[in-house]
């Protein structure tokens, strides 16, 4: 059923923040780059507790927490971890070609 | 998929947007630790067992009353570490910061997971009447004002409260921040609490020792006007607007004061940034010179602030909520 999805360029590896989240805003949405230590991964960008930027978080390599609330989330799977913050993250499906991370859609 | 709430511009995005700060110094400054805050720990539990020791030495003359009260100064500055363990920032591990988050409200009657929730609103809605729940408003008249530095209605509140959430309920206030999904937890972390203290007082009264009273109780509510009067200074007599820039103080208080509020004088910085740890706040002061209020004479000056709006020799900055609802109503109004 998604025959119809596609791979598209988001960022170079380049420019994304070594160890760190990069905000990146894609067709008018607010986009969070993780570098984890896992690999490169990529969610909506707000908070899904009260809509603040993740990218403006503290971000360990592997959690990313809220800079309103600290509430928490595996940047890897999106999975939420702590209050106040209760419903998972957005993730995209991510992958790096040829030095840019693309998300499919 | 799930649905996600507006979009909210944050102080510190606001921050950034106004060059205040770049996303790297943000971040550097974001930086956790566990060290600095036990090494904090230690000398705060040291000054306790000093002023503890005074009580202990002045027991059965009338010096015993200033002990008490210079131990409960120290005392109720267990509710500054409480604060920044629900922010997750006194530790960098996040089970230390729950951990010691639960002694401290133990330690002064807050629940910690009720104070958790309550405090995330009062970053939402800062100074905002009828969404900060922490709000305290910019008394009316001299009474008020002393009536409020004595803590009695806080304390008044503070045991209704207990008993509401002791007997299961919550108010509709209190529903608008604590989600559905944790209601029952609040419920459970008073009824923990009132255990143990139950606990605590039968050992106390089968062993005949109330160290109790003379260490921790007395010595509580002797300090609590202190600490009303430090939280005043951090918002009342500011504008209740969202501004960042506007609705906080800083106040600029010595070496010794600082350590006691594990440097939350530097209000308008925590708020602009919460994730920043309490040991980085003075280097984002330094960063965010200009961009935040600051008054200079610290906790007294703040006081004398209020207290010039309350007397009416300066303007009132801050409205009360009639005020505010009278002024909508006048908008629309015209």
């Amino acid at each position: 059923m998604n025959a119809d999805r596609r791979w598209e360029d988001l960022i170079a590896v380049s420019e994304l923040e070594t160890g760190d989240v990069t905000p990146v805003r894609w067709r008018g949405r607010d986009l969070a780059v993780y570098d984890t230590v896992d690999g490169v991964t990529v969610s909506l960008a707000r908070c899904t507790h009260a809509g603040a930027n993740l990218c403006d978080g503290y971000f360990d390599g592997k959690y990313i927490e809220c800079p309103l609330h600290q509430g928490l989330f595996d940047a890897r799977t999106g999975q939420a971890k702590a209050r106040p913050a209760w419903r998972n993250l957005r993730m995209f499906d991510a992958r790096v070609q040829g030095g840019i991370v693309q998300i499919r859609v | 998929m799930s649905q996600i709430p507006r979009e909210v511009l944050t102080p510190i995005t606001q921050a950034m947007n106004e060059g205040a700060l770049t996303r790297r110094e943000l971040k550097m400054l974001m930086r956790r630790s566990d060290v600095p805050a036990f090494l904090h720990l230690l000398l705060f539990f040291l000054v306790l067992l000093g002023t503890g020791s005074l009580i202990w030495a002045t027991m059965g003359s009338w010096l015993v009353i200033p002990a008490m009260f210079l131990h409960g100064i120290v005392w109720v500055h267990h509710f500054s570490l409480q604060h920044e363990c629900v922010h997750y920032t006194a530790f960098r591990t996040r089970w230390l910061n729950e951990l010691v988050g639960n002694y401290c409200g133990l330690a002064i009657l807050l629940p910690n997971r009720f104070f958790r929730y309550e405090h995330c609103d009062h970053h939402t809605y800062t100074q905002l009447h009828g969404r900060d729940p922490e709000l305290i408003e910019l008394p009316i008249s001299l009474g008020r004002y002393l009536s409020y530095v004595s803590s009695i209605p806080y304390w008044f509140q503070k045991f209704l409260e207990f008993g509401r959430h002791l007997a299961g309920r919550l108010t509709p206030e209190e529903e608008q921040f604590i989600p559905k999904e944790d209601r029952a937890s609040i419920i459970i972390e008073v009824r923990a609490m009132a255990a143990v203290y139950a606990a605590i007082l039968g050992a106390s009264a089968y062993f005949g020792w109330w160290g109790v009273l003379w260490y921790w109780l007395l010595p509580l509510f002797l300090g609590e006007p202190v600490m009303r009067a430090i939280r005043m200074t951090e918002h009342v007599g500011r504008p209740n607007v969202q501004d960042m820039t506007e609705n906080t103080r800083t106040n600029l208080v010595s070496r010794p004061m600082r350590f006691l509020c594990w440097n939350m004088n530097y209000h308008a910085e925590h708020h602009y940034a919460s994730s920043v740890p309490f040991h980085a706040l003075p280097e984002l002061h330094r960063k965010l010179q200009g961009f935040v209020h600051v008054e200079d004479r610290g906790y007294l000056g703040a006081h004398i602030d209020i207290l010039s709006q309350i007397v009416g020799r300066t303007p009132r900055l801050g409205t009360t909520a009639s005020e505010t609802h009278e002024a909508v109503s006048g908008a629309s109004g015209s």
